[in-house]
């Protein structure tokens, strides 16, 4: 800190300190309400960041479940967002095609639907999964990331189900291994609970054999989405590549050249991460821009209750130089003071910021939308509070300057 | 002997709007170590400045001011800031000091500036307090506390990095006659006993008794110097001793 390289009086630094402390603790109402300028622009750094951290960790953590060599293949282009609302489907053909494409080992296919599930005559709305017992299990449990909290997976072809951990904690809270469950009029045995994956979408789901899942819900062949394992020693961005290319020309072939922009979203889950974190990382680039500005605006507020202050003690500013007060000494005190000023302000603003991040981390464990934990970590506290005392320092310089270039006489006569 | 503080030729003049007013007009003075001087005239005679001069606070718009033999009217405010908390001790009217700090802190203040290590300076201010009756009040604050005794406060910070010279202006100005007495005599005891060397700015004839020497000013000139016992008459400015 450049305070401190004022060469001579390290010495009184402490004393300096104090007697900034009693001036800001004389000027009270003031001194809070200069303070707060720099608690809002904390508070919303650190409580933002922290949460869009803890959302970006969240994220990833749960995308990093999905194994390395797992690609993910979708209708439509993920950055038109009407695809997505249009709800296109991957149909058995594009499957046969993924499935036939070189390097891939085997294809799951991926369908779910809303559907309303009674148990002891209790109706509630789960997310039913369709899932291929027999053939990917070993995708879900090794890729995906499913384990069972007790029982054991369905058999294929069976009414078997089993259930997420939000359907055996909340929707159903008496919900047994062993007892049935009704969909559509049909019977399911609930054979196993799983772990939570933690997502709310996933742990809310009942998950039955794909061979009776359309014959439940009506719905036609195909799937919402697949992925695609790969053989061992293919590289998951070319295989991707490829698997695109084919599914496209093959699009192209039943349509016809004028419907070419038709297209999947084909994503190796490493790019699906960096896509995720690049998006938060914008976000974050621009709480911390807007945030900064209302730092900055706290700043300003610290200049003016230091001019207002210098004005106030150019008596006492003349006196301590009478005594002996060099300049530097009285730019020390000043900037101190300033400098206290946002400290104070990066303390109260951090103080409420993390208040409010655990606040919101605590509704989401309460309520569990989906699983948040604010990430405060130390770099973001040291950073908002070195930040704010620059600020604060750097508001301070010119109304601290102004008090150091008073002449001693002109101080004390000064009325 | 050689002089402690010297004043050669001194003119201050100030702006005011495009004209020019000399408040002191070729003021020649010369204190000498273990002096007991008081500079007395009317409001408006300038004394103030001198003592502002003398104090090394403001620097003269001519002539020369010597500080021990060294020519200090050119030195920058940082260097006359160290002269300052080294060599003088004031004594203000309005006593001056921080409302915000306790007597102590105020004692402790100039020695601060003086890189004091902090030890040694509770230890002093405290002593300088005790030695002013002040010892059972080091940890209250001016406004709770008498003129008398904010007094008191203040001439113990202006000893306390033991300076060659201690400037009093108008030092009973605030205070009834009875601390004013007190106020004098501790002042007096200063001077005989520790042999201090003091000027005392004031327009009070009953404060210049108190001192062996007295200086007139009138209309930013010395018009008298009167030593004890004698009283010598200048006609004209510009010659002492």
């Amino acid at each position: 800190m450049a305070l401190f390289k004022l060469g001579g009086i390290s010495n009184g630094v402490k004393e300096y300190f104090k007697i900034a402390f009693k001036s800001i603790a004389t000027r009270k109402v003031r001194s809070w309400l200069t303070t707060i300028g720099i608690v809002i622009g904390v508070f919303l750094i650190v409580s933002l960041l922290s949460l869009s951290q803890g959302l970006k960790n969240a994220v990833l953590n749960q995308l990093s479940m999905i194994g390395k060599d797992l690609i993910m293949i979708m209708p439509g282009d993920i950055s038109n967002i009407t695809s997505l609302v249009t709800g296109d489907e991957l149909s058995e053909e594009d499957l046969k095609i993924i499935k036939q494409t070189e390097g891939v080992a085997k294809v799951v296919s991926i369908d779910y639907t809303s559907i309303v599930m009674r148990y002891n005559n209790q109706k509630k709305t789960v997310l039913l999964y369709s899932a291929d017992w027999k053939n990917a299990l070993d995708v879900f449990e090794n890729d995906v990331g499913w384990s069972l909290a007790e029982g054991r997976w369905p058999i294929a072809r069976k009414n078997e189900i089993i259930v997420g951990s939000i359907v055996a904690s909340e929707l159903f809270p008496s919900i047994r291994i062993g007892t049935e469950a009704v969909i559509k009029g049909r019977k399911f045995t609930i054979v196993g609970i799983l772990n939570s994956v933690g997502s709310k979408q996933d742990d809310s789901m009942a998950g039955i054999d794909d061979t009776i899942f359309s014959s439940v819900t009506g719905e036609r062949t195909g799937a919402k989405q697949a992925m695609a394992k790969l053989k061992a020693g293919y590289s998951p961005d070319v295989v991707a590549e490829k698997i695109k290319s084919n599914l496209n020309e093959n699009r192209k072939r039943q349509i016809g050249q004028k419907e070419s922009d038709s297209s999947y979203t084909v994503l190796t889950s490493e790019k699906v991460m960096s896509i995720v974190s690049n998006i938060l990382g914008v976000i974050q680039a621009v709480i911390i821009g807007f945030a900064s500005i209302a730092i900055i605006v706290g700043g300003i507020g610290i200049m003016n209750t230091m001019y207002t202050s210098v004005t106030e003690r150019i008596k006492e500013i003349g006196i301590m130089k009478a005594i002996g007060a060099k300049n530097r000494t009285i730019t020390a005190i000043f900037l101190i003071e300033s400098g206290i000023f946002g400290m104070l302000g990066g303390l109260g603003g951090t103080f409420l910021g993390i208040i409010l991040a655990k606040g919101i981390e605590i509704y989401f464990q309460v309520h569990p939308l989906f699983y948040l934990e604010a990430d405060v970590s130390p770099q973001l506290i040291l950073f908002s509070l070195s930040f704010s005392f620059l600020v604060g320092c750097v508001s301070g310089y010119f109304p601290a300057k102004s008090a150091s270039k008073l002449k001693p006489v002109d101080a004390l006569r000064y009325e | 002997m050689e002089s402690l503080i010297k004043l050669e030729n001194v003119w201050k003049k100030y702006k005011l709007g495009k004209t020019e007013v000399p408040v002191l007009r070729g003021i020649s003075l010369d204190i000498k170590p273990g002096s007991f001087a008081t500079i007395m005239g009317p409001s408006g005679s300038g004394k103030s400045t001198l003592m502002y001069l003398l104090g090394l606070l403001d620097t003269p718009s001519e002539g020369k001011i010597y500080m021990q033999g060294q020519d200090v009217s050119g030195f920058s405010e940082d260097k006359l800031a160290q002269l300052r908390g080294e060599k003088i001790g004031f004594i203000f009217q309005q006593f001056n000091l921080l409302q915000n700090l306790t007597a102590l802190e105020n004692v402790i203040l100039p020695m601060i500036f003086q890189g004091v290590p902090e030890a040694e300076r509770r230890e002093k201010a405290a002593k300088l307090l005790e030695s002013v009756g002040l010892a059972k009040r080091i940890n209250h604050k001016p406004t709770e506390m008498s003129g008398g005794e904010q007094q008191r406060i203040a001439i113990a910070r202006s000893l306390v990095n033991n300076p060659e010279i201690l400037i009093a202006d108008e030092p009973t100005g605030n205070l009834d006659s009875t601390t004013g007495k007190m106020v004098m005599g501790i002042l007096t005891k200063l001077h005989k006993e520790d042999k201090k060397t003091i000027v005392v700015v004031t327009h009070d004839p009953n404060i210049a008794h108190y001192t062996q020497n007295i200086i007139h000013i009138q209309d930013g000139q010395i018009v008298a110097n009167h030593f004890k016992n004698e009283e010598v008459l200048w006609a004209e400015n510009g010659k002492t001793n």
